[in-house]
């Protein structure tokens, strides 16, 4: 099965890459005007002279973004999940209190603000109240623990994660309250089942598959919105480099920025349907 | 006297007083948002500003810090802020509506293809195609379209409805679906209706009166996409918040308020059609319920 959902991935992350090769030629060649097409290698940068220091400085770049861009997407996806799936079992356990709209409410509200003004809000704050650099690449760290990346980082993180919890809350408390409201709940209280055994010991157990498929949901969407936060607190990742290359036209950040996305968002997809096949054998 | 036939002009409007009636919800809030939406749009007219005129800093700024008379303060050149943010918002809120407008359309039109099919699994094509262009972010396909085409706001408008309606589509069909599982349909097939006619006269109507809600809780969301393409510098040559923060972001040191208080703004305004959106799309889904019982 494992082989099976792998090959399917791969496949996937095939059939992305050559949307993404579609969309900049029709993009750049038909929407632009621009005479570069996509397949032609004169249109990538010309790396004939000092070909060796430009590829390694390239490498290095994308390993560099990579790692920063991994350290948000673990702070934003982490903690849309955790407080997701926890506070969305809760707003279903509290359903006849309204609990869904009651405990997103608030990760809802954060949503409406546009998140690279919140990441420039937070940089204008650092520079006026704390007397300190505000951006992301104004302050480097050269000895001692590097606390300043893990803030730089959270900041980026937090507008990201709001949005996404938010929407976790809801999809898990809907995907409890519709197998809570099916007649064998019913019948089970009526039998003289506790509340708390019927909706953990019954409803919990038989929502698992159904919640397990909301595992990767979110993830699209956090990466769209990481690609402008960073590009609004210059923050040294991913999504800086692919919006540098769109702007500039520089098709091998564009290409390989919506490949390791696709690859992320592949991998995050491969996870969930083991986890679901597991689930549906046992 | 008091047995007298009503007539049918009588009737109709006894019916139409009724349904009004029935609709009060709805209406009072799709009032409230439209009153939001004029009151953006009272005063995008005739503010008669290109936006390079806004962006340009003089060797001598006269910007001002926010006071009694200018409550965002003023630009390098002079401007009002708070007038710029409001038109920036209603900009974005026009571009968002066409989009969510067309996406709903296009959304109805491709799920209608595959509607009339009998099978059981007649949306399973649909349902894949729509999850594996979600393998790429969104954002991250209108960003390279945006920027490729230097930010035309018809192309901004067009890709953002094909968004939408790839994200819409498999929610829709999924209501056609539902739909069709109603005791109202079953008695419909015993009744000896044809398919095509219970469709048609019963489940679309039925799908078609959740749109108003959807586009209601749409626009408030692609006004964010939309300024957030604008602060990248990929929505084309139009004053919005997110364009005024990006070109405040320069200039957080001597002028803060020029990227603090058009988001403020963006904030306040999206935060309000969320709300209202939201509370149009329940009303609209709660009238149904009302209609079905």
């Amino acid at each position: 099965m494992i082989l099976h959902r792998l090959l399917i991935a791969v496949i996937r992350l095939g059939i992305a890459a050559a949307f993404l090769i579609l969309l900049v030629e029709v993009g750049y060649v038909l929407l632009g005007g621009a005479d570069r097409h996509v397949w032609d290698l004169s249109s990538y940068r010309d790396h004939s002279a000092g070909a060796e220091i430009v590829v390694t400085g390239w490498g290095d770049k994308w390993k560099s973004a990579s790692t920063h861009t991994l350290l948000v997407l673990a702070l934003a996806y982490g903690g849309a999940l955790l407080v997701g799936y926890i506070w969305g079992v809760l707003a279903a356990r509290w359903r006849r209190m309204g609990g869904k709209y009651l405990l997103s409410a608030i990760f809802s509200a954060f949503a409406a603000v546009p998140p690279f003004w919140f990441a420039i809000a937070v940089a204008i704050f650092s520079y006026f109240s704390w007397q300190r650099p505000g951006f992301a690449d104004d302050w480097v760290v050269d000895q001692g623990p590097d606390v300043l990346s893990w803030w730089n980082a959270a900041v980026v993180a937090l507008p990201a994660m709001a949005a996404a919890t938010g929407w976790q809350i809801r999809a898990v408390a809907e995907v409890l309250e519709k197998e809570a409201g099916l007649p064998y709940v019913r019948g089970l209280f009526y039998s003289g089942y506790s509340d708390e055994n019927i909706f953990y010991g019954n409803v919990f157990r038989r929502s698992l598959p159904d919640l397990v498929a909301l595992i990767d949901s979110t993830l699209p969407f956090l990466l769209g919105c990481i690609i402008y936060v960073e590009w609004a607190f210059r923050y040294a990742g991913i999504g800086r480099l692919f919006v540098e290359g769109v702007r500039q036209g520089i098709y091998e950040d564009i290409l390989m920025g919506g490949v390791w996305m696709a690859i992320v968002v592949c991998i995050a997809r491969f996870c969930r349907e083991v986890i679901a096949g597991l689930l549906k054998k046992s | 006297m008091g047995n007298r036939r009503k007539s049918k002009s009588e009737l109709w409007a006894n019916q139409a007083l009724a349904k009004l009636w029935q609709l009060r919800f709805v209406l009072f809030l799709a009032s409230l948002y439209l009153l939001l939406a004029g009151w953006l749009f009272s005063g995008a007219h005739n503010v008669g500003v290109r936006p390079s005129d806004v962006y340009t800093v003089s060797e001598i700024p006269a910007w001002k810090a926010p006071d009694a008379e200018h409550w965002f303060g003023t630009t390098g050149t002079g401007l009002d802020l708070f007038r710029l943010s409001w038109v920036g918002m209603a900009t974005s809120f026009s571009v968002a509506a066409v989009a969510a407008a067309l996406g709903i359309g296009l959304a109805h039109l491709l799920v209608a293809l595959f509607v009339f099919d009998p099978g059981e699994k007649r949306f399973r094509l649909l349902n894949s195609a729509c999850r594996s262009v979600g393998i790429l972010p969104a954002m991250a396909v209108l960003i390279v379209l945006a920027g490729g085409s230097g930010g035309k706001q018809e192309v901004v408008i067009i890709v953002l409805a094909f968004l939408v309606c790839l994200h819409l589509a498999p929610v829709i069909a999924n209501w056609f679906r539902e739909g069709e599982e109603g005791f109202d349909v079953l008695a419909a097939y015993a009744l000896g209706l044809s398919r095509l006619e219970i469709v048609r006269g019963r489940v679309s109507r039925k799908v078609i009166r959740r749109y108003p809600g959807i586009f209601a809780a749409l626009v408030p969301s692609l006004m964010l996409v939309e300024t957030a393409l604008s602060f990248l510098g990929m929505g084309g040559d139009r004053i919005t918040c997110g364009s005024l923060i990006a070109y405040g972001q320069g200039l957080i040191i001597e002028a803060p308020w020029m990227a603090l208080y058009p988001g403020i703004m963006a904030s306040v305004v999206v935060l309000a059609f969320s709300l209202l959106g939201w509370l149009v799309n329940r009303a609209v889904r709660a009238e149904q319920i009302v209609r079905f019982l």
